[in-house]
């Protein structure tokens, strides 16, 4: 008895201490943390979302109201000191009055210092529903009864632009993400089903990419986009748009899931559960995709301003999103009349939403593809 | 080597007829084919219901649209390279194919304009941040090329035409030349004058080539200065200045050469954005045009046209390579 105790006691000691070890995601954060172009990259994407998801309590004004009379507001200023020099701890802003210039009769808005409508913050304001569920009155800025707050002006309709910019991030960002998204999918089907058979699928699947990735994308788009009928709804003009720009930007991700699969499938873990009789379908869903996943994550972000870019120019040439939907580029529309853009250059205002968001993700995406293999030297 | 040319044109050859499959379902693909359209169309005009139906009826017989699918393929296909004939503009009321000649030459001479500029200067300037490593001008131009990319070529394109007109007051912007030059012979004076007009174009269709071309260029040299004759050359006592020109560039020139192909279609769709908005006179705009009014024939024929070039563009540098690096193998 004492024996045995005293082995088992020994066999305790001589057990190796479980070591602390880091699993490979804390790997891929450790490394991606230390990017700080990648973080700048991963804030300005999480700010935009979240613009885009609580874009009714971001905007003072309700995002949809339209008020013709308040067309082409330019954007106004906040003011810490008044007109008579006074400072003020509480920023404010002045309304626009409208005038008319008598003699070429153009109009011109000035601000009117009678009266300074101060900033509030976390103000109750009109009506929205969050997520279309929750409703609120919540905003997260305002100004009292009377006075307005159009920071970056208003678009034709008298929108505010910044409310309105917020809302568009809604759909530019979540069509792309769903266009990357399908693209992703289809791409690593190939990409998997060409490296891990081989053969004459390989053969036949490259020739079928390569015959896909020649295709000059920008006029396909293009020209499919134009065959989408103007009186389909939003949602199927939403998902077909999605479609098209999927259809064409898969070949990068098909290319480079083939290689790593080609890389992996000679592994000996790879042989050995071939040799322990797992079928292919368990090879490929349970060991190939997962040790491609963070591949196709890096792709997908790369994937998301090529589409971004996209569908703005083709919203903003009308054949793409169409009102009710809003986007960025359908929102640049107006400035293809270069009069209305002249008297009224702050509608180029989206163009600031655009090039963050193309920035950021393709920040995002670099330092994911830097941090996506951890264990290499760097 | 003659057997590896021969077998890229004959991928190519089956690459354009695949193209030209897609371009076929395009213009296909509307509800209605060109004699409906063509009759709604003469209607539209005033005639009479017989004589659009009677004329409809002319075209669908000279176009064989009651042929079915695959001869009509052929046809077409027959019609653009023994007669240059593309299909029927009803917009411009003429065969596509005098369009396409008209715009092509114009097209071509921005995206190989823009093509060079971008490789000299792309080139340049990735041999001149590869030798300052990570110093400030490396980090300045890495910032500036991923911001200047971002910004979407349209709207690049939007702010240059807003200060062209309202800040330099350039009168005649939608055109190649100013009025007076227009039909005058070539001279320098013409040159100069055009590229006063494209300029646009060239900076932005070229900026994304330059950034791209930078980066490849950059990362080429940097991988072959760490090679070991590069240390051998400096061993030698050669100049910094030699080793990276005589020694380190012309080896790192080559994997950019591979990829000039890919650069030509993104001049060319670089080229169709600005063109659009700029409206001048080349196959993007008319591009734009015909996908608006639904003027299918020639949305095909461009189709077609931009894919072929492409194709080229990549079969040119496919050769070009295979001459210039004697260590591509042939399999």
């Amino acid at each position: 008895m004492i024996t045995d105790q005293q082995e088992i006691t020994t066999l305790d000691e001589i057990a190796a201490p479980v070591e602390d070890h880091e699993s490979y995601f804390q790997l891929v954060w450790r490394r991606f943390r230390r990017n700080k172009v990648s973080i700048v990259g991963a804030l300005m994407v999480l700010t935009l979302v979240f613009l885009a998801i609580f874009a009714d309590f971001f905007s003072p004004t309700p995002i949809s109201q339209i008020d013709l009379d308040n067309s082409f507001i330019p954007p106004q200023q906040v003011h810490f000191i008044d007109h008579e020099g006074n400072f003020h701890i509480r920023p404010f802003v002045y309304n626009y009055t409208y005038t008319l210039d008598p003699t070429t009769f153009r109009v011109s808005w000035v601000e009117d210092t009678s009266k300074a409508y101060e900033i509030q913050f976390f103000v109750q304001g009109s009506e929205y529903k969050l997520f279309g569920l929750i409703p609120s009155n919540l905003h997260l800025f305002g100004v009292e009864e009377g006075g307005t707050i159009y920071l970056l002006g208003t678009d034709k309709l008298g929108r505010d632009l910044w409310g309105k910019a917020c809302e568009a991030g809604r759909i530019s960002l979540s069509m792309s993400l769903f266009g990357a998204i399908i693209s992703v999918v289809l791409g690593s089907v190939l990409g998997v089903a060409s490296g891990y058979y081989g053969g004459w699928i390989d053969n036949a699947l490259q020739r079928f990419t390569e015959f896909v990735a020649a295709f000059p994308n920008l006029p396909l788009w293009m020209a499919l986009a134009a065959l989408v009928p103007k009186t389909a709804d939003s949602f199927t003009v939403f998902v077909l748009m999605a479609c098209i720009f999927a259809l064409l930007s898969w070949t990068t991700l098909a290319r480079e899931v083939r290689s790593k699969v080609l890389s992996l499938r000679e592994t000996d873990f790879i042989l050995a559960a071939k040799e322990m009789g797992a079928s292919d379908a368990r090879i490929i869903f349970r060991h190939l995709y997962p040790n491609t996943l963070s591949h196709i994550i890096v792709i997908l972000t790369l994937t998301v301003p090529g589409v971004i870019l996209a569908e703005s120019f083709l919203s903003f040439l009308g054949i793409g999103i169409t009102e009710p939907l809003i986007s960025w580029g359908l929102m640049m529309r107006n400035t293809q009349d270069i009069q209305t853009l002249g008297q009224n250059a702050w509608i180029l205002a989206p163009i600031f939403f655009m090039v963050s968001a193309v920035l950021g993700f393709n920040f995002l995406g670099d330092g994911l593809r830097d941090a996506a293999d951890p264990y290499a030297a760097q | 080597m003659l057997s590896y040319i021969l077998r890229r044109v004959i991928i190519a050859f089956f690459m354009l007829i695949g193209i030209g499959v897609v371009s076929f379902i395009v213009i296909k693909l509307p509800p209605g084919d060109f004699a409906s359209r063509y009759q709604a169309y003469l209607l539209g005009r005033g005639s009479s219901q017989e004589d659009a139906m009677r004329a409809a009826q002319i075209v669908r017989e000279q176009y064989g649209l009651d042929q079915p699918l695959p001869v009509q393929f052929y046809e077409w296909v027959k019609g653009m390279v023994t007669e240059g004939k593309f299909g029927y503009s009803l917009a411009y009321r003429t065969d596509v194919g005098e369009l396409i000649a008209d715009r092509l030459p114009k097209t071509l001479i921005i995206a190989i304009l823009s093509h060079i500029i971008s490789t000299v200067v792309g080139v340049s300037l990735g041999i001149f941040v590869a030798t300052r490593k990570y110093g400030f001008w490396d980090n300045f131009f890495a910032i500036l090329s991923s911001v200047l990319t971002s910004i979407p070529r349209f709207s690049l394109a939007i702010i240059i035409l807003f200060i062209m007109v309202f800040q330099w007051h350039q009168p005649s912007m939608v055109s190649f030349f100013s009025p007076q030059y227009v039909v005058a012979p070539w001279s320098l004076d013409r040159v100069i004058d055009m590229l006063r007009h494209i300029w646009p174009v060239l900076f932005i269709a070229g900026l994304g080539g330059v950034a791209r071309n930078m980066r490849v260029m950059r990362g080429n040299l940097l991988d072959v200065l760490g090679a070991q004759y590069v240390q051998t050359a400096r061993s030698k006592g050669l100049t910094e200045n030699r080793v990276v020109v005589r020694h380190a560039v012309p080896n790192a020139l080559h994997t950019l050469v591979a990829y000039q192909g890919t650069v030509l279609p993104y001049m060319m769709q670089g080229e169709l954005e600005v063109a659009i908005i700029l409206g001048l006179p080349t196959l993007g705009p008319l591009l734009y045009e015909s996908l608006v009014n639904q003027d299918i024939y020639i949305s095909g024929s461009l189709l077609l046209i931009y894919g072929a070039l492409i194709l080229l563009g990549n079969l040119l540098a496919d050769i070009y390579l295979s001459i210039l690096d004697p260590r591509i193998r042939y399999s």
